[in-house]
């Protein structure tokens, strides 16, 4: 007998639609991340939110109650300040109970077999939807979902991942009232961002759902090329409704001026974004910085400012990242913490130059590399050479190039930058802000979502940008 | 003033972030206690920051160490110690915040928090930091009230009560797995049947086949103990809870000194986990293999008995490793940039000489490239390196970085290593160990790379974990070493293999010739007594053998004896070393000496010199003994005796014999009169010294280092 969460459980006979309330059409935006939690996904969600509350939309978003983000990367209010306030935000009470610090909510078994417990939630939660961590939310996020949809009928279910268990929520409005609905898939779910391929086979239980929810999808969005190309591929049937929507940058972080650099007293190279690649990687940037040090005098009297999230959960500052960061101080590595958006605009004007460390290869762009693009600042690149955030990058006038992680190849490198950072005139400066202009946020969603609005309430797609009343405001890195 | 007390579990991994941290607790006025199991060295804080208070390594009370033995997991085996420590329960009274530092940890916190329900019980440092800012900052506000107290108190009670029930109940088990049981039919088809109930879950299942697995081993059936690993097995649906028992299961018998009956099984079903892990997690996956490799090359196969598996049959002993994606991945040749450039012509040639093992053998490769002109000598033993020496300790590490392609350890052997390739023309590392690891893991630029390999390297995972792309020249010490090793590693053939040469090994016989006391002629001389593989009861039967007719045999051995505590099977064999002692050594048939500097003066008292071993590489004592007129008597090394070369292709066919009787009558034969004992001495120390001599070997070692285009004359 099939589960009756299970994908395959028969289709309940659809629902009419009620009509809208007061002649303004409702989307549903499913964004567990929205602002004020301090995550890299909030930029997005929240721009999204508001280019729909733009378009006339009534927008509810379904996210997690502020309390359950403390055990994650924490709260950043500064992001909510630019958060549309005709925008509805219900939050749900779901936690992670791998993150819990309290070691008086855990079990005996727990703290006996700390991994061994967590190994059998995971067990738990992939018969409730097959994602590790998050597929327990399943029955919460449907009845939120439903809940939000009986209060004030949805004309459009907008989704994003991760989580994508929000696919289940997603599915069960459809199937239950035949809401329509739009996947931002952003990175992805069957593709291996990091090594490349299929992370899962199409009849693995992930496979199934998500063939199944993206048949019925009216859009997919994905943040980049290569993974809008795997999409197409694995479902041509999708084809057509497979859309690259790129995350780009929010104008208000990028500074008016940037800061003189001053040899004397050596240069300030600077690292904004979640420290969430593995341990290595931030090891063969630290060597490469340190060789570049023992090298060049100039390097020797500069300074490596390291801002963001490290580690979430008992982790949280305090893993073998930090532990890199810490040992790296005499180096002049400095680690101060996450930045509040509100201040990004300062620290890239402060600094001198940038380093961009990201995971993954061609599959992977990344947010902060459209920021790093606009900044108007020499940027580092450390990443594999095959990457998107080359894509990005190509034509910069002032990018040191894809080395790969070799420590001595990033060595050059940090001396690339340096050089790049006294050299460069004003009109390269311009050049290169002129460059990332393509990449501004809102000029990559409101094509988007003019695109869903047209086609969900017949209005006309105008695709010009719409000011969302965000460029001045604060948010977070 | 919040008191902390911080409990560790497992050796500090994060040092920088917790010292951070406890000056963060000091300025905000936090009085810290550290406690843990952890060597005094591995945590330096100063007093002002905490006070540190590791638990005592085996401790005295005879009650706890009956529950310690009990105790099967880490983490509880932490609490029992912590809370027996009147320390720990002082601190404990008075903490406001109990924090657990690590995984291992955690139960002894958890448990600690029943006791003093006022304290906050964190997991981690970051949300001990937390807390205690909020303290300090008075903005804390404490959510636990008297109930909390009176229902920690009762869980305290319950707990135990169940715990002596779930005591009695094993007890009870292990009676009923007594071996009389065991070696019963009936008992073994009871056990071997309950570890395959449908329905157990899996953890009991486990828990259960390990300790029926052991228990008939123990009780002298092995084919039992494997048929219930297997029966087991195929109930267990988890790919990693079948490797953990498999390999929990060998490491028990390795500890009992068996070669596990599943050794393939284990070694297969934890590769397998490693190419499960390989697409998406090359860390875990580096971590299976190791783990894995561990096994395959665990000492009690290949040192600590009289044979292995590894010589014996290779190709099907090394089968789960070929057949790994993993070890494939960590044995893929990386190649290097640039070829190693010719030697200098306008500057002496800069030869850099390392190793991490035993550096006699470097004695007068060293001596002769220091006073040579046109060389410039750097020796490096990376034991001696705080930086190096650490990194050679690390095998793990190698692992990660060969099979993931990058790794924190691979970056500090770069900044460490470069400096030095940049600097030599020629490195030659002696041994093919750790140092020769660590080299092969960066690109040695134009720097020539020369290697040696000696004899038990062969038998460790070492040599696959070298990369032997990155090689210009391997040396062998003998033809069989080198006929077993490209058997056994690949990598040695083949277009990218390196250049293979046999130069034996660097030896001053001059000083052996000294004159022989005419009752030399009856003692037998075994040089080198500390490891299994020496056999040195082969020696004493062969003594036997001679007494039988002639008590004037007797047999000398020098050397430093087998170290017990290395392995079970190196006290089996150790035990049984004793009782053949015990024997001969009070009539005087059998005298030790230890260990002597003066080898030529030993050398001088025995006429007949032996070699025992079961394998060796080149046995210098035994060719020193040669040396100084002591008749040579060669056991056919069975490692190598099945092969095309061996101790009869290394030393001339009269030396070496087939079995011990063979060697009693080379002995009486060659000792049968003075003169004729002094005649074949004479003859061996002849052959010996034009054969090996350092005045004839250098030559090779010169047309090695310095190739006749590059040698200043």
């Amino acid at each position: 007998m099939q589960s009756k969460l299970s994908p395959l459980a028969p289709l309940v006979r659809a629902r009419r639609r009620r009509p809208r309330r007061g002649g303004r059409p409702h989307v549903i935006y499913l964004a567990i991340g929205f602002p004020p939690a301090a995550k890299s996904s909030a930029y997005r969600m929240r721009e999204t939110a508001n280019q729909f509350a733009a378009r006339g939309w009534d927008v509810t978003v379904i996210t997690l109650a502020d309390e359950s983000w403390e055990r994650e990367y924490g709260l950043d209010h500064t992001l909510s300040v630019g958060v549309d306030p005709r925008i509805s935000i219900v939050g749900l009470p779901l936690t992670r109970v791998d993150l819990e610090t309290d070691l008086r909510a855990f079990s005996e078994a727990r703290s006996l077999r700390p991994q061994q417990w967590i190994d059998q939630q995971r067990k738990q939660e992939l018969q409730v939807f097959p994602e590790p961590v998050f597929g327990g939310w399943r029955p919460e996020l449907e009845k939120a979902v439903l809940r939000v949809h009986r209060e004030h009928p949805a004309d459009l279910l907008m989704t994003t991942c991760a989580p994508y268990v929000n696919l289940a929520a997603t599915w069960r409005l459809w199937d239950e009232h035949r809401v329509p609905y739009v996947v931002d898939f952003r990175d992805g779910w069957s593709v291996d961002v990091i090594g490349g391929g299929a992370a899962f086979a199409e009849n693995s239980p992930a496979g199934r759902w998500e063939k199944r929810v993206l048949a019925e999808a009216r859009a997919v969005w994905c943040v980049n090329e290569p993974i809008a190309q795997f999409y197409r591929d694995r479902y041509p049937a999708l084809a057509d409704r497979v859309r690259v929507v790129r995350n780009g940058y929010d104008e208000d972080c990028v500074p008016s001026t940037n800061h003189r650099p001053e040899p004397a007293t050596g240069l300030t190279f600077g690292y904004l974004g979640s420290i969430n690649f593995p341990p290595a990687l931030l090891d063969s940037v630290l060597t490469g910085w340190r060789i570049a040090r023992r090298e060049q005098p100039l390097l020797a009297r500069s300074r490596f400012e390291v801002r963001g999230h490290i580690g979430a959960g008992a982790l949280r500052e305090a893993n073998a990242h930090m532990e890199l960061l810490r040992a790296a101080a005499s180096d002049g590595v400095e680690f101060g913490g996450p930045l509040p958006k509100a201040e990004v605009a300062a620290a890239y004007g402060r600094w001198d130059a940038l380093v961009l460390m990201l995971v993954g290869g061609r599959f992977v762009t990344s947010g902060k590399v459209y920021e790093y693009a606009a900044s108007g600042l020499p940027v580092l690149s450390a990443h594999e050479m095959d990457h998107d955030a080359a894509t990005v990058l190509a034509g910069h006038p002032l990018w040191t190039g894809a080395v790969g992680l070799d420590p001595r190849r990033l060595a050059t490198s940090f001396s690339e930058a340096a050089r790049l950072a006294l050299e460069a005139t004003d009109d390269e400066r311009a050049a290169a802000r002129a460059h990332a202009l393509r990449y501004a946020r809102s000029a990559q969603l409101a094509p988007a979502v003019a695109e869903v609005t047209a086609a969900i309430t017949g209005a006309t797609a105008t695709t010009g940008q719409i000011s969302v009343g965000t460029s001045t405001e604060g948010g977070q890195a | 003033m919040t008191n902390v007390l911080i409990v560790v579990g497992e050796r500090p991994q994060q040092k920088s972030v917790l010292l951070e941290a406890l000056r963060r607790f000091r300025d905000q006025g936090a009085s810290v206690g550290i406690v843990g199991d952890f060597p005094a060295d591995a945590l330096t804080v100063d007093v002002d920051l905490a006070d540190v208070h590791p638990l005592a390594a085996t401790p005295a009370d005879p009650r706890l160490r009956r529950a310690l033995a009990r105790t099967q997991q880490p983490s509880r085996a932490l609490w029992l110690r912590s809370w027996r420590d009147p320390w720990v329960r002082r601190r404990v009274r008075t903490a406001d915040v109990l924090v657990a530092l690590d995984s291992t940890a955690i139960h002894t916190v958890w448990e600690m928090a029943q006791r003093q329900p006022r304290a906050d019980a964190c997991n981690g440092i970051g949300a001990a930091g937390r807390v205690v800012r909020a303290r300090h900052e008075g903005t804390y506000r404490p959510t636990r009230g008297a109930l909390d107290e009176v229902s920690a108190r009762a869980g305290i009670v319950v707990r135990g009560v169940r715990r002596a029930a779930v005591t009695g109940a094993k007890e009870s088990l292990e009676a009923a797995m007594a071996p009389a049981v065991l070696r019963s039919g009936v008992g073994g088809r009871l056990w071997r049947s309950a570890v395959s109930i449908p329905g157990l879950p899996e953890r009991v299942r486990v828990a259960l086949a390990y300790r029926v697995h052991l228990r008939s081993v123990q009780s002298g059936r092995p084919g039992l103990a494997a048929a219930t690993t297997t029966a087991a097995a195929a109930r267990m649906s988890s790919r990693r809870a079948r490797a953990d028992l498999l390999t929990r299961e060998a490491n028990g018998e390795l500890d009992l000194g068996h070669v596990p009956v599943c050794l393939t099984e284990a070694v297969a079903a934890e590769l397998a986990l490693a190419d499960e892990f390989l697409p998406k997690n090359k860390v875990r996956a580096s971590r299976s293999l190791h783990k894995a490799m561990r096994l395959l090359f665990h000492r009690v196969p290949h040192f600590d008995q009289l044979s292995s598996p590894l010589a014996e049959r290779p190709a099907e002993f090394l089968a789960p490793l070929r057949a790994s994606t993993t070890a494939r991945a960590l044995a893929a040749p990386r190649g290097r940039a640039t070829p190693a450039a010719a030697p200098p012509t306008g500057r002496p040639l800069r030869l850099l000489i390392m190793t991490n093992g035993n550096a006699h053998f470097l004695r007068e490769i060293r001596q002769r490239y220091a006073e040579t002109p046109g060389v410039e000598l750097r020796y490096l033993h990376l034991a001696d390196d705080p930086i190096a020496g650490p990194l050679t300790r690390n095998p793990g590490g190698i692992v990660e970085h060969l099979v993931a392609g990058q790794s924190e350890f691979g970056n500090r052997v770069e900044e460490w290593l470069r400096p030095h390739l940049d600097w030599a023309d020629t490195l030659f590392v002696d041994w093919c160990v750790a140092t020769a690891a660590i080299t092969t893991l960066v690109d040695p630029g134009n720097t020539r790379v020369i290697m040696r390999l000696h004899s038990f390297e062969a038998f460790s995972f070492w040599p696959h974990l070298i990369d032997f792309s990155r090689v210009d020249d391997l040396v062998f010490v003998s033809e069989h070493l080198r006929d077993l090793t490209t058997e056994v590693v690949p990598a040695l053939t083949g277009a990218r293999a390196p250049r293979l040469r046999v130069i034996p090994n660097a030896m001053d016989l001059t000083g052996y010739q000294r004159p022989k006391d005419p009752s030399a002629r009856f003692t037998l001389g075994l040089i080198g007594t500390s490891a299994v593989a020496k056999d040195p009861r082969w020696a004493i039967e062969v003594l036997r053998r001679l007494r039988a007719t002639d008590e004037r045999y007797r047999l000398l051995l020098v050397g430093g004896g087998l170290n017990p505590d290395a392995s079970e099977s190196v006290r089996h064999y150790e035990e049984a070393l004793s009782t053949d002692l015990a024997e001969l050594e009070p009539s005087g048939a059998v005298t030790r000496i230890g260990h002597v500097d003066d080898v030529p003066g030993v050398l001088s008292g025995i006429g007949s010199i032996l070699s025992s071993s079961v394998r060796e590489s080149f046995h210098c004592a035994l060719v020193e003994g040669a040396a100084s007129g002591a008749v040579p008597v060669v056991r056919d090394w069975p490692f190598f005796a099945d092969r095309a070369a061996g101790a009869r292709t290394l030393f001339p066919a009269d030396w070496v014999v087939g079995s011990q009787e063979e060697a009693a009558a080379r002995i009486r034969a060659t000792t049968a009169s003075e003169e004729v004992w002094r005649a074949e001495g004479a003859a061996a120390a002849e052959y010996a010294t034009k054969t090996w001599d350092w005045t004839v070997v250098q030559h090779d070692f010169d047309e090695l280092f310095l190739p006749r285009a590059g040698r200043q004359e």
